[in-house]
């Protein structure tokens, strides 16, 4: 078990302060701060339009610019440096905020950064991503992998695994920028703005995916939950005290329901984090299969492979970054066969589900809770379960995405059309940052993959569990439930 | 709790035969998972979602 990730999971420094401010509300502040800077274009200040963006490259000098053409003079790496002492600053502020030790973090945010976004643009390298012959010709060759410029996120994350596994000390000295639920929150909130701009084309359409998520994910808690606890409990033998926090990990949402459901009924610390932690190892190996899988079996279904991922992935930040690479792959399958679907369906769906799944931790950590304290380990009336803990458990920073979805259906609906046809484009700056917080992720789930000490722990049983559940049950079940709910609905084309 | 502790406990097979509440939990649960599913499902046939 990495310090990074009982760090990532408990605000606390290593001195024992506790951080005034929670990692989730950290994420709203930090996301509509980014949010709220890109809507300035639409009275015509632009001040985020510096960030860099990465295009496919055949040649290195033409991979980045920046995002906007008003600030083309500063040239590709300029956009970076930019881009990196922007977030530097940012996110060293937050440091500061959650008391850890800045310059330690902005040591380590360095180094993350750099090599997350050198992966990131070596992802993007012609060979690796371009996808159709007419990309390959554009560039002059004449073999592709066609991961997409998306692929580069495999690239972050396998990045992350080969320090983490072969450069342990040097995992450890960065672990303080090693933030991925961090990037995956900010990530999810200003993905708001850009799911509403998606939706606010086709409100009938957005609507009824929005009633099948969360028809999709009371199946999942109702059939999940139950039969992986039961698995654990009667063909691997565990108490429980681990069956309980293993079954929310495996089933639900990963690193947030193990501990919710572990503090809810009451387990010692260690369980928990040990469970989060094999969570975010079998994250990995789903990253860097499912997606694949999906463009593979599912290309004429887009939207079953997006709630497949937001079922089946586990972590936020696996789980929707992966959704993001699946949209690519499957877009790009797609426009090869000469059907071009709007992007960002995909993705939402399955950002969609991943946001319901989380809302929902919080009411069925209190039905556990409510059950063990009353049923199971009776205890003292001050320590049963209570109605206030639904919301202290209520993941904070989907407040930022509804915020940010809400102002920017406002805005791409209710605006006089002059102020709303310059919608897109100012969420469309915001959401270059999203990816960089992608990349961030990514990456940072790599560096807290060591396999070596997981197996040194003897996680042979928990990991067994975790294999049987998900790839037996998990995976088909998330299918089929995806299947009756979104079979048949396809994304808008592209106009 | 030590590294070893952990592994112990972990490799260990101490029975712990499920309750009757955890039968039920497992039950419900399952049982209203699975009316839910074909309730919607059907719910879903007859609404398909529209543009």
């Amino acid at each position: 078990m990495s310090d990074a990730t009982i760090n990532q999971i408990h605000p606390r420094r290593a001195d024992g302060v506790i951080a005034p401010i929670s990692e989730d509300w950290l994420a709203v502040v930090l996301g509509l701060f980014i949010f709220v800077l890109a809507l300035a274009a639409l009275a015509n200040v632009d001040l985020i339009g510096w960030v860099v963006t990465t295009a496919v490259w055949g040649n290195l000098g033409q991979a980045l610019k920046a995002t906007s053409k008003g600030y083309a003079s500063l040239g590709g790496l300029g956009a970076l440096i930019a881009t990196y002492a922007a977030l530097t600053v940012v996110l060293g502020a937050a440091a500061a905020a959650a008391k850890g030790d800045v310059k330690r973090f902005v040591l380590a945010f360095t180094a993350v950064f750099w090599i997350a976004y050198a992966s990131w643009v070596v992802g993007n390298f012609a060979h690796f991503a371009a996808v159709t012959p007419a990309e390959q010709q554009k560039f002059g060759i004449n073999w592709s992998l066609k991961l997409t410029g998306e692929g580069g996120l495999i690239f972050a994350l396998i990045a992350g695994l080969i320090i983490a596994n072969f450069f342990p000390r040097f995992a450890e000295a960065i672990k303080e920028a090693v933030r991925p639920e961090l990037y995956i929150k900010i990530a999810i909130v200003i993905l708001g703005g850009f799911i509403a701009v998606t939706a606010a084309g086709k409100l009938n359409l957005a609507s009824s995916l929005v009633l099948r998520g969360v028809a999709a994910i009371v199946e999942a808690y109702l059939i999940y939950w139950a039969v992986v606890y039961f698995v654990a409990r009667k063909w691997f033998g565990f108490s429980r005290e681990w069956a309980a926090p293993l079954a929310s990990g495996i089933s639900i949402c990963g690193v947030a329901a193990s501990i919710a459901t572990g503090s809810a009924i009451r387990a010692r610390p260690v369980v928990p984090v040990l469970v989060s932690s094999l969570v975010v190892i079998f994250a990995v190996f789903e990253v860097l299969i499912l997606p694949f899988l999906a463009q593979i079996f599912l290309s004429h279904e887009p939207l079953v492979a997006g709630a497949w991922i937001g079922l089946a992935v586990k972590t936020d930040g696996a789980a929707v970054a992966a959704g993001g690479i699946t949209e690519s792959l499957i877009l790009a399958k797609n426009a090869a066969e000469g059907i071009n679907y709007q992007p960002g369906w995909i993705l939402g769906t399955a950002a969609t589900i991943k946001v319901f799944i989380d809302v929902f931790i919080g009411i069925w950590a209190f039905v556990l809770g409510y059950i063990w304290t009353n049923h199971i380990n009776v205890t003292q009336k001050q320590d049963k379960a209570k109605l206030r803990e639904i919301w202290q458990r209520f993941p904070k920073f989907i407040i930022g995405f509804v915020i940010t979805f809400a102002v920017g259906l406002y805005l791409a609906l209710g605006t006089p059309a002059e102020i709303a046809k310059n919608v897109p484009a100012a969420i469309g700056e915001a959401n270059t940052f999203r990816v960089i917080f992608f990349i961030l992720t990514f990456f940072s789930i790599g560096v807290l993959s060591n396999f070596r000490t997981l197996w040194q722990e003897g996680f042979g049983k928990l990991a067994a569990v975790y294999l049987v559940s998900l790839f037996g049950f998990v995976v088909w079940v998330g299918l089929l439930i995806s299947w009756i709910f979104f079979g048949g609905i396809t994304p808008p084309l592209a106009s | 709790m030590t590294q070893s502790d952990i592994r112990e406990e972990l490799r260990g097979d101490r029975s712990e035969p499920l309750l009757p509440i955890e039968k039920k939990l497992i039950g419900w649960s399952l049982t209203i998972g699975l009316v839910l599913l074909v309730a919607l499902a059907i719910f879903n046939h007859f609404a398909p979602a529209t543009f």
